[in-house]
């Protein structure tokens, strides 16, 4: 009997309305940030028992306590500052960080939240970190005289974050990379920070990286040195397994087989049928099965629907293809 | 020498405590304010985009397209057979736009800038210049579900924008700019590009610019400066080797320099800017140089665009004292 077909998520959930509006009031002065703490805490809670009764396998935290995934590094280190409002799209607008001296961490900054968490739960937690060309892309620079010289010095401190994770038990760690396929000629840097992060870890490591053209670069974007890449698939229609199953891919893959931009949840035969198709361009021990990116996009009915019907769907096609 | 600024400006927040089109657009969606009163809000807010950079020393000013969503679906939503689609990635930047989707055969209904330019030569002690987003960069970044070829898609474009650039020019118009970005990511389409130019200006009787940005004019340079524009722009912080470029730069056309980083922080020197002037004037005569930051400066907090255009026009005034 073969094993397999681990179920996992890339890393964030919604907050609910209770943790929005605390965080609201937080912002405003209006709570204290110890007792918005005690409330991140508890919707971390929440999620890992959700995830935990809904059998995943491998748990994220859910980054109730975090807004954006790479202010929230920054403002936790020295040399950044942050800067004034810039528009993403619509009326959408936000801070970006703004290197202004030397970055560097000023004590571990996940570490804390890691071991709360995998305190929850006897099934393992996911680290998880935002990677260095993803930091640097995301944020302004007032400092390093390069882009090369900013994202080799950003590894070294995702890298220090990375190995106290390590020291503090977790067997996972993610380093997120959502930017690193919008400029296919800096995937060699992006490829060589990665090296410094995970250079000397026994852990297993991830990359997850979204929104791109992947075709044009995948032979460069698969030599990234991590255990596994953790893709989004469902948005862009699988067109990346035909491009697997050509390569000479040896690492373990994370198919993300449910839209998170979408309301819509996916049936169960659109998601066992996409479970199927990874099947044929890789063996189950090496594909994980996840939604397309994180879910915090979505409200929480309807991230709770969509990681169900990944459990359901990946629970059927393994006992139909008896994968343990 | 002129300052000019590329095409848009930061919409909010006014930097003299002026309108908020952000608060404006959250309360049309509530439903608390009608669409007129949003435009309202807009006009407004182009005045005081229009001061600001009047008070910067800017001479050569845009309504800052503070009406834009973003350059494509402006333009596409007011012509007929496109319909817009959802969000995409705009080039390598973290921000996005909804992607016009041609579905029927483009044709121009009326006019989409004219009032607009209008408003804001009202609006301005100084001269405006109007910029808008060229055929083949809307082509390019455009979904083709009807034409299915893109010289004919180009070319109809550049028919309508042909149609719109006359009608700013009855209007009054005196300098008509288009922003071609995606020329410089595909030389091999030139002969597209070149066919197409010759429709879009044909008959228009304006002082016509032609910017690229985003990177360099490379092989392509020569080729761009016969195309049938007075002015050509090239972005010389993404493109540092567009200085060689100049070597073959026509005597009797004007350069746009993008001399000033429209997508950093971090401000340059007057003295920078004096090197740079002091560069191009090696091949370019003072009198037809046109001093600009690299892109659009929506990518910078309004503070962060408005010190970078004081900063521009102290540069240009210094190279106007050392190298004359
Ligand atoms: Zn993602």
């Amino acid at each position: 009997m073969t094993t397999g077909l681990l179920t996992t998520s890339v890393g964030s959930f919604p907050k609910s309305p209770y943790l929005l509006q605390a965080r609201n009031r937080a912002a405003q002065g209006k709570m204290d940030q110890k007792e918005l703490h005690e409330l991140e805490l508890k919707a971390t809670k929440e999620w890992i028992q959700f995830q935990e009764e809904l059998g995943i396998d491998i748990l994220v935290d859910g980054e109730q306590y975090r807004g954006d995934m790479v202010t929230y590094f920054a403002e936790e280190m020295e040399g950044f500052g942050i800067s004034g409002l810039v528009r993403s799209y619509g009326n959408r607008y936000y801070r970006k960080p703004v290197a202004t001296g030397p970055v560097a961490r000023k004590s571990a900054i996940t570490v804390d939240m890691y071991k709360y968490s995998q305190g929850l739960t006897s099934r393992p937690v996911k680290g998880m970190l935002t990677g260095p060309y993803t930091m640097v892309d995301w944020s302004f620079n007032e400092y390093y005289p390069t882009r090369e010289a900013f994202v080799m010095a950003m590894a070294e401190v995702v890298h220090q974050e990375a190995a106290d994770l390590e020291k503090a038990g977790a067997k996972y760690i993610q380093i997120d990379e959502p930017a690193v396929s919008t400029r296919p000629d800096e995937m060699e840097l992006a490829a060589r920070a990665m090296a410094v992060v995970t250079k000397g870890l026994s852990a297993f490591t991830i990359t997850h990286i979204c929104y791109g053209d992947f075709a044009s670069v995948f032979d460069k974007l698969i030599a990234i040195p991590v255990d596994q890449f953790d893709l989004e698939m469902a948005n862009s229609g699988y067109d990346l397994l035909d491009l697997l199953k050509g390569k000479n891919f040896t690492k373990t893959l994370a198919m993300g087989v449910v839209d998170v931009h979408n309301h819509a949840i996916e049936s169960l035969e659109e998601v066992k049928a996409s479970i199927r198709r990874g099947l044929e361009a890789l063996p189950a021990e090496r594909l994980y099965i996840d939604p397309d990116c994180g879910l915090k996009t979505r409200t929480v009915e309807e991230a709770k629907d969509k990681m169900r019907v990944i459990a359901q769907a990946v629970k059927e096609v393994k006992a139909e293809l008896r994968i343990e | 020498m002129i300052t000019t600024i590329v095409n848009n400006y930061p919409k909010i927040p006014s930097l003299s405590g002026g309108p908020n089109i952000r608060r404006s657009m959250a309360q049309l969606d509530e439903g608390r304010i009608t669409l007129d009163d949003l435009h309202q809000v807009q006009d407004e807010a182009t005045k005081d985009a229009i001061s600001e950079q009047v008070k910067a020393g800017v001479e050569l000013v845009t309504d800052g397209q503070i009406r834009w969503d973003d350059g494509q679906t402006y333009i596409a939503s007011k012509l007929n057979g496109f319909s817009i689609s959802g969000l995409i990635r705009y080039f390598d930047s973290n921000t996005y736009y909804r992607q016009p989707v041609v579905d029927g055969k483009i044709s121009w209904r009326e006019p989409i800038l004219v009032k607009d330019y209008l408003f804001a030569r009202a609006a301005s002690e100084r001269p405006v210049k109007v910029a808008l987003t060229g055929p083949y960069t809307l082509a390019a970044l455009s979904e083709d579900t009807y034409y299915h070829d893109k010289r004919a898609l180009v070319n109809a474009l550049a028919a309508v924008l042909n149609q719109e650039a006359k009608a700013l020019a009855e209007a009054g118009a005196e300098f008509i700019q288009f922003d071609e970005p995606s020329i410089l990511k595909a030389p091999a389409d030139f002969p597209i590009v070149k066919e197409a130019m010759s429709v879009l200006t044909a008959g228009v009787n304006a002082k016509l610019a032609l910017y690229t940005y985003f990177g360099e004019a490379g092989e392509l340079a020569q080729q761009l400066f016969s195309l049938p524009f007075q002015v050509f722009g090239l972005d010389f912080v993404m493109g540092p080797n567009n200085y060689a470029a100049l070597k073959s730069f026509p005597g009797d056309k004007d350069l746009a320099m993008g001399i000033v980083d429209a997508r950093n922080t971090k401000l340059e020197t007057v003295d920078e800017i004096v090197a740079a002037v002091k560069k191009a004037k090696e091949h370019v005569s003072l009198d037809r140089l046109y001093l600009n930051p690299s892109c659009g400066l929506e990518f910078l907090p309004r503070r962060n665009a408005y010190d970078k255009l004081v900063r521009l026009t102290e540069g240009a005034k210094r190279a106007l004292e050392v190298l004359v």
